[in-house]
């Protein structure tokens, strides 16, 4: 058993470590990647997840793309491209929803810019809403765009959703509603303005241009 | 020198033997630890969090484990701030799918990630033999959210626990097919190709 | 009493999961007689060795491939017994006079009770410590090195635990043979 003296030291060295860490991904992620039979994919894995452990993405989100492509029995090619797609996607994410995003926001921001949400949406979500999670809102936003709303045209009902207080709830609401309408033939813009009007029909007055705009007010 | 067996210790081998007998194995023990390795190991516990439970053990006194408590705080934040990664959040000490992760985490700028919530999940097929849930909530693992069957030819029920926001995944039908779900929109999947279910969740 | 191959913690610390099934497999019943022996309570037994394994799983990252297995486990059951002890203190503290302890009955009662529960009893009566000691000495062979590594306790201080604790036993076993003749 170690003294206190000795897990003082421990602790000191432990923080040495820790700094040196960066370059290694997490052993418990690493761990998992016992799990990958193939040789040959595991390497790629392993590859990709110190790579973006060595500029500071977590690697769930990339872990969970490679095991997707596992269960949809893809090439070892096709999980090392989707791997560094969804890296290159979280960097700019990353730098769009700073400061310090959550994971949640990183793999939900991803998403939204893989459908052709523009990098100006996801700034202006951020400015909106700078202490509080979005990944959220960053998902109706994807889920909109992937039912063939135009991305200027989701953004901006999401935008303005967002300043008038729309809870997740209504949002999820609206965006099932929409994809409702859109299986029963209704145009997607037409169905996103009809079911947004409802919602905001049960909120506050609208916000100054400042807010719509994503500037700080 | 100390001698722990002295006269009469016939009596205390006896006692031993006594206690010696081991239990039987118990597959179901072992069902139930190793699901829960599975999903500690989708949900690990941060490095933070270990060292926390490490301070807290038995063996060192209380004034100590807070001395050095403080102290893996300071550091915590210096390496912390150095590293610039987030952790991922705690997950909750039981058998998966008993209940949903616990702790959300915060980061440095304040925001919590937010807590996993149950959602059940249906899927109607007369033909299947094992159906589990897979996606991006349980890392694919078939192992974590297999479902149970209603009756000899009910509906397929599963509660899987996943974050606010949108979520891909698909029923594996017998550990060989993948099946989107009839009830859920379907998303293109542009990585690999087919189509994948949308699960969108709301925070409780 | 017989160890687990290195080379299976060894898989099962570099995450691979089939090893890990072997050790629960190969371990669980040992764990479960020491828990339930140290906590009297097949409950409190159960849930303390599933705390355990919840924990080497999780702390296999840390266990050094040239160090033994079965004192790294021993020590974090040990731990997890120890913290059960304390939690079922206070809620113990709670049972009103009279109530029949979770055991078997007293000694006193014990005239031609099963052999077993009689030790159970005498060893339920015992201090934490000693109890542990020599549970660990005794019943799970360990040696007194490794039980000193696990509990951080001297040697000297470990022996004296094991000889109080067989004293004990032995003084109340032989009245409880006595009492059976």
């Amino acid at each position: 058993m170690m003294t206190f003296k000795s897990r003082s030291l421990v602790l000191l060295a432990g923080a040495l470590v820790l700094s040196m860490f960066a370059a290694r991904a997490d052993a418990q992620d690493v761990a998992a990647l016992t799990l990958i039979r193939d040789e040959a994919t595991r390497d790629i894995v392993r590859s990709s997840l110190d790579r973006a452990h060595a500029v500071g993405l977590p690697i769930g989100p990339l872990l969970s793309k490679a095991f997707e492509g596992i269960a949809k029995k893809a090439s070892a090619r096709s999980i090392r491209d989707a791997m560094a797609g969804l890296e290159k996607r979280m960097r700019r994410a990353n730098d769009l929803l700073a400061p310090d995003p959550t994971v949640d926001e990183l793999a939900a921001g991803a998403d939204a810019l893989y459908v052709g949400v523009p990098d100006k949406t996801l700034r202006q979500m951020r400015t909106m809403a700078p202490r509080r999670s979005i990944a959220l809102e960053l998902g109706v936003l994807t889920e909109l765009v992937a039912r063939k709303v135009p991305p200027g045209r989701a953004s901006q009902m999401v935008l303005e959703l967002m300043a008038r207080g729309a809870s997740g709830a209504q949002l999820t609401a609206m965006s099932s509603a929409v994809q409702a309408d859109v299986a029963a033939g209704i145009k997607p813009d037409v169905a996103l303005d009809l079911r947004g009007r409802g919602v905001m029909s049960l909120l506050p007055p609208p916000p100054s241009a400042a807010v719509l705009q994503g500037r700080p007010h | 020198m100390v001698r722990d067996l002295q006269e009469g210790d016939e009596l205390i081998e006896r006692a031993a033997r006594a206690l010696k007998v081991l239990p039987a194995a118990d597959p179901r023990a072992t069902a139930r630890i190793v699901a829960a390795g599975r999903a500690r190991r989708l949900h690990a516990p941060s490095h933070f969090t270990l060292f926390v439970e490490w301070l807290r053990e038995p063996t060192l006194s209380f004034a100590s484990a807070g001395f050095l408590a403080a102290a893996a705080l300071v550091v915590g934040f210096v390496t912390r701030g150095a590293m610039s990664a987030i952790d991922e959040p705690v997950a909750d000490l039981s058998v998966a799918h008993a209940a949903p992760l616990a702790v959300p985490v915060m980061t440095a700028s304040g925001r919590n990630e937010a807590r996993a919530v149950p959602v059940p999940i249906v899927f109607e097929s007369s033909g299947a033999r094992r159906v589990s849930v897979v996606g991006d909530f349980n890392n694919w693992d078939a192992s974590v959210s297999p479902m149970k069957r209603i009756g000899t030819d009910g509906p397929w029920t599963a509660t899987v626990f996943a974050k606010p926001g949108r979520h891909a995944y698909s029923f594996l039908v017998d550990d060989a097919t993948l099946v989107a779900d009839p009830r859920a929109p379907v998303a293109r999947d542009l990585d690999y190709g087919g189509a994948t279910s949308v699960l969108m969740v709301v925070a409780p | 009493m017989s160890e687990i191959d290195p080379a299976v913690a060894i898989r099962a610390k570099r995450g691979e999961e089939q090893a890990f099934i072997e050790i629960v497999e190969f371990y669980y019943p040992r764990c479960l007689r020491f828990a339930r022996n140290m906590l009297g309570s097949d409950q409190d037994a159960e849930e303390a060795v599933q705390d355990t394994f919840v924990r080497v799983h999780d702390s296999f990252p840390r266990f050094r491939e040239d160090a033994r297995f079965d004192p790294w486990l021993f020590r974090i059951l040990a731990n997890r017994c120890r913290t059960s002890l304390a939690r079922s203190r206070r809620h113990r503290a709670l049972i009103e006079y009279g109530e029949v302890p979770l055991s078997a009955a007293a000694p006193e009662e014990g005239f031609g009770a099963d052999w077993a529960e009689e030790v159970r009893v005498v060893l339920e009566s015992l201090p934490a410590e000693q109890r542990e000691a020599f549970l660990l000495r005794h019943v799970e062979d360990l040696s007194y090195e490794d039980i000193a590594a696990m509990t951080g306790a001297g040697l000297s201080a470990l022996r004296m635990r094991v000889k109080r604790a067989c004293d004990t036993l032995r003084a109340r076993l032989t009245e409880v043979e006595q009492h059976g003749t």
